[in-house]
């Protein structure tokens, strides 16, 4: 009973409820930039009775109204109290600039007519508007990044470099880490440059999820980092490495210009919060790269960095074609990409595949890379692996460091030709390879030293020599000739007379002969014969025999017949010296003969 | 300007150690030194036995490597060139002569000697020109005396052959002479030099204000054909002239 009796009660308080005074209100911008929508609001606190829109400019284009009504009961110590809303919303759009006057509109009850005030507004030329009325983007709208305006010195990024003067081939460390002093939502889109004339590579980081905070410059930041990379210079000189960009997710209030909470109050309360694309970009950095020194060593392969090298045989003993591994490490901080392989001669014999390389990154830039060489040994014996000498460029000591890793010897047993099964190995013959060129080597046998002798031919006394040698042949050939004519001389007188003597001596044989000495008349004979050939003949005395007369007379083209009559007379003469003269011929017949005999003889011999 | 003064240095180092030690030791310590890879020191210790009058094909190689060696190639050219004229018939200084022509600047193309001044010039430089001087008068002599036999033997086959003996080593001497005198003329008074400087041009007249013909560099051989004060006339190897100042080059 007790609350059917409280519902009458109610309800009759609503009955005696005194109506409230209507009130008419408008709302709009004082100022708007023509093309530019803008609202005209009018609130009226009741929602019985009819409402006369204002007479607009016909500058205006307008549209709606948009009319919504509202109810709400209070009460209050007792008092019931009905509010009734209705608002209407026209949206303006003023294409050409000026002042215009929004006049009054009137809203009309069964008690009474009320008007609304009269509102000035002033149209700017399109683009002059008021930052205030500023564009607000819808929520998750995002839209082309060269469109997207800078997020200004709220947040800002920035590439940080572990060197800003390297050496050509020495890494660089480069940090691109974000500034913020307020909220992100996200980060959407990284643009690097080319990053000419580097070699670059990403370093693996997790993405950036929480910003630590930092203060800068008394200023509290939100930092983190983006991305680390690391950059190899690949040329020499002064090179600019152009901004990067990025676009951040800005969380950004937009207030909603609600019409009854224009207040900062309830803004905080009720205005959306949209998220903007804003653009960040680095500062652009100049980078200087000072290339390496020359004349670069020649197993210089473009380490750059301090490392250290480490080599590993598999095994030292091995069997004929059984592959043994040499590991050659390279270990350091430095540009191990660029690192080429080593330069190793392995002896003849041994055939080697190429190296499989493999580098494990510890950190930045720094690991170790293997370079691990097959091996087969093609040949049994005993083999030396040379230690492997690699030339790295050290930037913090500023000059090339020569690394070497210790040699090695390899024992290869068994029989070439092939035993167990293994098939011969044919080696191919090869060609001689020739690996370059140079001059010979010196002479080094014991310092055969001539000094310069004086030169012969150009002295007068080389010359006089001559004229010595000369002189001697010219007084040998005067001496030689001299004797010549005087042997020549005696020779000649004895030719000459070589007839007289005989005849002489023939003579004197003819008077013994007269005289009655007839013993004595062959010997005469004889000796004018035997004086002639002499003469003739060019025989000394001593000399003189039949036989070598005879030859001589031979050799002269004397006739045989002559050469007989001449044996016949010396024999005759020889005969009657020992006989007695009546056996003999008569001496004067002989004296006859031998006269006749040396006339014809003469003629001959001349 | 660091290079010479560390080369004075080595040069100043290796004098005083030097001192008192007899050609054939230093000779051999700079063979050492070449050895080991100090080019320069043995170069000066070469190029200083060279001053002191000492001549043999294989100093003069020695020096040439060294100079080579040691980066110098216009001196080396000059004392290959030098040690070709004490042993001509040595394989390995044609080889490093080739091989060091091979890294100068200029390329010319060599106008060839005729065959027989290059036979005759190769068999003149095969000895020395003092051994053929003596063979001349050796040979002289036995000319005399196969003149005397030809002039006074008496039987006729024997004087013959003496006469035709005596002709021929006439002749033999007289080319024996000659060759002395070439030998003479291209181990001392060569009329080739090498060009030291790096860069000099060569004039169309003596003095600077000839007009430019010609640019040659260091190491380029050429032949003087006239002198002239401070200038001398030279004829390239494929056969243009120029006046180029004396100071450099070096005669060979």
């Amino acid at each position: 009973m007790k609350s059917i009796l409280t519902i009458l009660i109610f309800l009759l308080a609503c009955l005696t409820a005194t109506p409230q005074e209507v009130t008419l209100t408008v709302d709009a911008p004082g100022t708007a930039a023509a093309g530019e929508r803008f609202r005209v609001i009018y609130t009226i606190n009741s929602t019985d009775g009819q409402f006369t829109p204002p007479k607009f400019d016909p500058a205006f284009t307008v549209q709606g109204p948009q009319q919504s009504t509202s109810r709400n009961v209070q009460w209050i110590n007792g008092d019931v109290k009905t509010i009734a809303t209705t608002t209407l919303i026209y949206y303006v759009t003023v294409s050409a600039p000026g002042t215009y006057t929004i006049p009054a509109a009137q809203f009309e009850t069964k008690k009474a007519v009320v008007s609304s005030a009269e509102r000035q507004i002033v149209i700017t030329p399109a683009g002059q508007a008021a930052p205030a009325t500023g564009q607000t983007q819808g929520q998750g709208q995002t839209r082309a990044a060269g469109d997207i305006p800078s997020a200004g010195t709220d947040v800002s990024l920035k590439l940080l470099f572990s060197d800003r003067e390297v050496y050509a081939g020495e890494p660089i460390t480069v940090t691109l880490k974000l500034y913020t002093r307020i909220n992100l939502s996200g980060l959407q889109e990284l643009r690097y440059p080319d990053f000419k004339g580097f070699l670059r590579e990403d370093i693996e980081s997790p993405p950036l999820r929480n910003l630590e905070t930092e203060v800068i410059d008394g200023v509290q930041y939100g930092t983190g980092v983006v991305q680390r990379l690391v950059l190899y210079p690949q040329i020499s000189g002064e090179i600019r490495i152009d901004p990067v960009e990025m676009t951040v997710l800005v969380q950004e209030r937009t207030s909603a210009r609600e019409p009854f909470f224009d207040d900062p109050f309830f803004d905080s309360f009720f205005s959306s919060v949209s998220t903007v694309p804003r653009k960040v970009v680095t500062q652009p950095v100049t980078i200087r790269v000072i290339p390496l020194p020359l004349p670069r060593p020649a197993d210089f392969h473009g380490a750059v960095g301090s490392f250290v090298l480490e080599s590993s045989l598999s095994s030292t003993e091995s069997q004929l074609n059984d592959a043994i591994t040499l590991k050659v490490v390279l270990k350091g901080s430095g540009s191990l990409n660029l690192a080429g392989e080593p330069l190793i001669n392995f002896p003849q014999g041994i055939e080697k595949y190429d190296p499989k390389v493999t580098i494990t990154s510890t950190g930045t830039s720094s690991g170790s890379k293997t370079f691990e060489y097959l091996l087969i040994p093609r040949n049994p014996g005993k083999f030396e692996i040379p230690p492997v000498s690699y030339t790295v460029f050290d930037p913090n000591q500023e000059k090339y460091v020569t690394l070497r890793s210790e040699g090695y010897e390899v024992n290869v047993s068994g029989t070439p030709g092939g035993t167990e099964g293994t098939d011969p190995v044919y080696i191919p013959g090869e060609d001689v390879k020739y690996l370059g060129q140079d001059i010979r080597f010196i002479r080094n046998g014991n310092g055969r030293l001539g000094t310069a002798a004086a030169t012969l031919v150009t002295e007068l006394h080389y010359w006089l020599w001559f004229a010595l040698a000369l002189f001697i042949t010219a007084v040998v050939l005067l001496l030689r000739g001299e004797q010549i004519r005087r042997n020549a001389d005696v020779a000649g007188v004895r030719n000459r007379k070589a007839l007289r003597n005989a005849r002489q001596r023939l003579a004197r044989a003819e008077a013994l002969l007269k005289g009655g000495k007839k013993g004595q008349v062959n010997a005469e004979v004889a000796r004018a014969l035997w004086g002639y050939l002499g003469d003739k003949l060019r025989i000394p005395p001593s000399e003189i025999t039949r036989d070598r007369c005879y030859a001589l007379l031979r050799q002269r083209n004397t006739g045989e017949e002559l050469i007989s009559e001449l044996d016949r007379i010396l024999t005759a003469t020889e005969y009657s010296q020992y006989a007695p003269v009546s056996e003999g011929e008569s001496p004067a017949a002989l004296c006859k003969r031998a006269d006749s005999l040396i006339s014809r003889l003469d003629d001959v011999l001349d | 300007m660091r290079r010479t003064l560390l080369i004075q240095i080595i040069l100043f180092a290796g004098l005083l150690s030097l001192a008192g030690q007899t050609p054939e030791e230093r000779y051999s310590q700079a063979g050492v030194l070449y050895s080991s890879g100090d080019y320069s020191g043995a170069a000066a210790i070469y190029r200083k036995l060279y001053e002191e009058g000492f001549r043999s094909g294989d100093l003069f190689y020695n020096t040439g490597n060294a100079f080579f060696k040691s980066g110098d190639n216009a001196s080396a050219i000059l004392f290959y060139e030098r040690a070709k004229l004490l042993s001509p018939a040595d394989e390995d200084i044609d080889y490093n002569l080739q091989i060091a022509r091979s890294r100068i600047t200029d390329r010319l193309e060599t106008v060839p000697q005729l065959f027989f001044v290059r036979w005759f010039d190769f068999l003149s430089l095969l000895a020395s020109t003092n051994f053929w001087a003596v063979g001349a008068i050796v040979l002289f002599v036995l000319s005399l005396m196969f003149a005397v036999l030809f002039l006074t033997r008496a039987r006729a086959r024997g004087r013959l052959l003496s006469f035709w003996l005596s002709l021929a080593t006439l002749l033999l001497s007289m080319l024996l002479i000659s060759l002395s005198v070439r030998n003479n003329s291209l181990v001392n008074h060569n009329s080739r030099a090498v060009i030291m400087c790096s860069i000099v041009t060569g004039r169309s007249a003596p003095g600077e204000t000839g007009n430019e013909l010609f640019v040659l560099h260091s190491g380029t051989t050429v032949t003087v054909e006239q002198e002239l004060g401070e200038f001398r006339e030279v004829r390239l190897p494929d056969g243009n002239k120029g006046w180029i100042r004396a100071d450099c080059m070096e005669k060979i």
